[in-house]
């Protein structure tokens, strides 16, 4: 991040939703952008039912220009849902100003949030795009376009790195499908603060 | 005399020819620069013959009639009037100035009025000076020759034509019942029978739609076969559409120094930047909605105004060429290469002087002319060439953008210029998929087999476009629809012309909106 470094700077950042959704490696892209790219702390840990696949699991980041002592959400800035029961489990815990962003197709009784909601369609643009799997990363390149927590340059790398061999173009098509939706978003909201709706008004 | 001023006076033959010959008569100092030019009737001198005299070079034109009232045939002073409205709004668009148009009538005794008049006008005219537009000597182009015709034959591969007879089962010319045939075009070419009507006159009625080529088992491009052949042949005004006003009306425009004024019409709230490195590219719908403007009503600007619309809501805010002009497409495919060259070159000159990197058109014929007619010719443009649908389709498919209820069922009218021969027929429907009717319905003929609206760069329109065009807005109302969806000018006017006729009326009349229109019209944030 671009903050000035003498400020104290900490996120406390949580994503869940299915076993094999890529929760954790979705975790892994955004802890590796904010430790590589811009050069801050970051920590990762991770949580999964009993089920392989298919139960609820969450991946903790903690992204910090100071060293991080303690490594678990306690009250988180974003939580990112990608599936209902994971809304469910986690929820309670966004601070009152939290950013809660959502699958809106996967999480269906989402409630406001002090810090905004904000909803994206992301398993069903990666389904257009070819490739289901590639959902957790049409949500990272929405969570980097709403939120800032982590640089665009840093988030693409990342992205390219962790991505199987020969994946990288659709992943990085997938992860930009995702930024360019949540700049589409913050510019609705915008417009409509600003009482502009149509294209005549 | 090369220096003087040219004026034409167009003098109707009754009334005012009076007064003019008892100017003759008492040697009265008529203006040398004056030349007279005797017609039946004011009310014949149309739009076409009173902008020639100016494509031509004149510096002014008078059209000297009769009172209202004293008309010999009764309505001949209300259809000047008309036309002489009609084309000073042209000159106006041109930057030519409507003054330089007089109309004025009078009675035969009104001799000493009518030298006044002339007088008065030819000192405006000085005032206001030489006309800009050079008047473009045309060199006569010789008659097709064996050597010319045989290299167009190579060069479009015409002999692998197996005469399977495909093309012609499927062109919507020979479908309407006219003795037309592509692949006998194809024969005569190949037999090198140029003196057959085939060659003379059947090349000025193919639509150019390329419906033949999409069933060309071969894959003879025979749209380009066609253009080529009209552009080797010489020219041949018969089978100009409007008396050939358009084809007058882009040659004045290659005269570099013509102040063009493009686009004064412009709505005030629609926001442009001059700086910007993204050009709007209008096209000719301000000048088609002047010359329609007492027949059919056509309001083609709003697509122009609405595409703007459209690319201000995504905070797009284009430059645009106050003096833009034709960009020339219906020139080269009516058989005028060096005027469309012309014409490119120096669209290409202004465009580049201006630093744009990408040009944005509403235009399928536009879009179509600087892709794809530019380079083809040798004229590199140098900026990437956008259709408003790729760029609203982009932007839309980023998100959070959605459409207002449109309580319309639609139908699609594919222009061939984008459909077939460009973008592919997906495109608009993509779009037309996104919108929020009641119902969108395809017509029997669709997508890449869609039928033409019944010309092409205003050449060889007859009944049998007329027979078309009915056939095709029929299929449009078996649809169901109530709102017929187009994405070209022309579409539009050329089935708006075919809805005029008195006895087929509401069997055929139907609501036209562009694409683009309904797009700006309809979008919103979600």
């Amino acid at each position: 991040m671009d903050d000035s470094p003498t400020a104290k700077f900490k996120k406390e950042i949580l994503i869940t939703g299915l076993g094999g959704q890529g929760i954790i490696l979705a975790g892994q892209v955004l802890g590796t952008a904010a430790c590589i790219a811009d050069h801050l702390e970051s920590t990762l840990t991770q949580s999964y039912g009993p089920e392989a696949r298919g139960g609820a699991c969450s991946a903790q980041v903690i992204i910090s220009n100071k060293q991080i002592h303690y490594p678990y959400v306690r009250s988180a800035d974003i939580i990112v849902c990608m599936s209902q029961s994971g809304y469910d489990k986690y929820r309670h815990m966004l601070a009152d100003d939290g950013i809660l962003i959502i699958d809106q197709d996967m999480v269906r009784s989402a409630e406001g949030a002090g810090g905004g909601l904000f909803p994206i369609p992301a398993t069903r643009i990666a389904e257009e795009l070819g490739r289901k799997m590639m959902a957790n990363i049409v949500m990272l390149g929405f969570v980097t376009s709403v939120t800032g927590v982590a640089s665009l340059q840093g988030m693409l790398s990342s992205v390219s790195d962790s991505v199987p061999k020969g994946t990288q173009s659709t992943n990085i098509a997938a992860f930009n499908k995702g930024y360019d939706f949540g700049q589409a978003l913050l510019k609705a909201r915008q417009k409509k603060a600003a009482a502009k709706k149509g294209a005549d008004s | 005399m090369e220096d003087d001023l040219k004026i034409i006076l167009f003098l109707c033959n009754w009334c005012p020819h009076a007064a003019f010959q008892t100017l003759q008569d008492t040697l009265a100092p008529l203006p040398r620069e004056i030349r007279m030019i005797r017609i039946p009737c004011g009310g014949r001198i149309t739009k076409s013959l009173l902008f020639k005299a100016f494509e031509t070079g004149a510096d002014g034109v008078a059209l000297v009639g009769c009172e209202p009232g004293t008309c010999r045939y009764g309505i001949g002073t209300r259809v000047a009037e008309r036309n002489v409205e009609d084309t000073r709004g042209i000159l106006r668009l041109l930057g030519l100035g409507e003054e330089r148009l007089g109309f004025v009538s009078f009675y035969p005794d009104q001799s000493s009025e009518l030298l006044d008049f002339l007088i008065g006008f030819k000192d405006r005219i000085q005032e206001l000076g030489k006309t800009p537009v050079d008047y473009p000597r045309r060199t006569k182009k010789p008659e097709l020759s064996p050597e010319s015709a045989a290299s167009i034959l190579a060069a479009h591969n015409i002999n692998v034509c197996q005469d399977c007879g495909k093309c012609s089962s499927a062109c919507p010319v020979a479908l309407s019942g006219k003795q037309f045939s592509p692949r006998a075009i194809a024969n005569a070419a190949v037999a090198g029978d140029l003196d057959s009507s085939c060659i003379k006159e059947d090349i000025w009625s193919c639509l150019t739609c390329g419906l033949c080529y999409d069933r060309c088992p071969s894959a003879v491009n025979f749209p380009d076969f066609i253009k080529e052949m009209r552009n080797a042949a010489s020219t041949n005004g018969r089978f100009e559409a409007h008396e050939g006003f358009f084809h007058s009306l882009m040659r004045a425009m290659t005269s570099a120094r013509l102040p063009v004024e493009h686009w004064r019409w412009l709505p005030p709230e629609i926001q442009t930047d001059p700086k910007s490195k993204i050009l709007f590219f209008g096209g000719c719908a301000p000048y088609f909605d002047t010359f329609f403007k007492n027949h059919l009503a056509i309001s083609t600007s709003d697509i122009l105004a609405d595409a703007l619309r459209l690319m201000n809501f995504f905070d797009i805010h284009p430059a645009i060429m106050h003096n833009e002009r034709c960009c020339g497409h219906d020139l080269l495919w009516s058989g005028d290469r060096d005027n469309f060259v012309k014409l490119a070159r120096l669209n290409v000159e202004m465009i580049s002087k201006m630093g744009i990197e990408e040009l944005v058109t509403a235009c399928p014929e536009c879009y179509r002319a600087f892709s794809h007619d530019y380079p083809e010719n040798g004229i590199e443009t140098g900026f990437k060439v956008t259709h408003i649908f790729e760029l609203a389709e982009a932007e839309i498919s980023k998100g959070a953008v959605g459409f207002a209820k449109l309580n319309r069922k639609i139908t699609f009218q594919d222009p061939c210029r984008l459909s077939r021969t460009q973008t592919g027929c997906q495109l608009p429907r993509n779009l037309l998929e996104r919108l929020n009717v009641r119902a969108f319905t395809e017509m029997r003929d669709r997508g890449a087999s869609s039928l033409c609206c019944g010309n092409c760069a205003w050449t060889g329109c007859d009944s049998y476009s007329k027979a078309m065009q009915v056939n095709r807005l029929r299929q449009a109302k078996e649809t169901g629809s109530d709102l017929l969806v187009t994405a070209c000018p022309k579409c539009q006017i050329h089935l708006k012309c075919a809805m005029e006729d008195p006895f087929l009326e509401d069997e055929i009349r139907m609501e036209m909106m562009d694409l683009t229109s309904i797009l700006a019209r309809t979008i919103q944030w979600e």
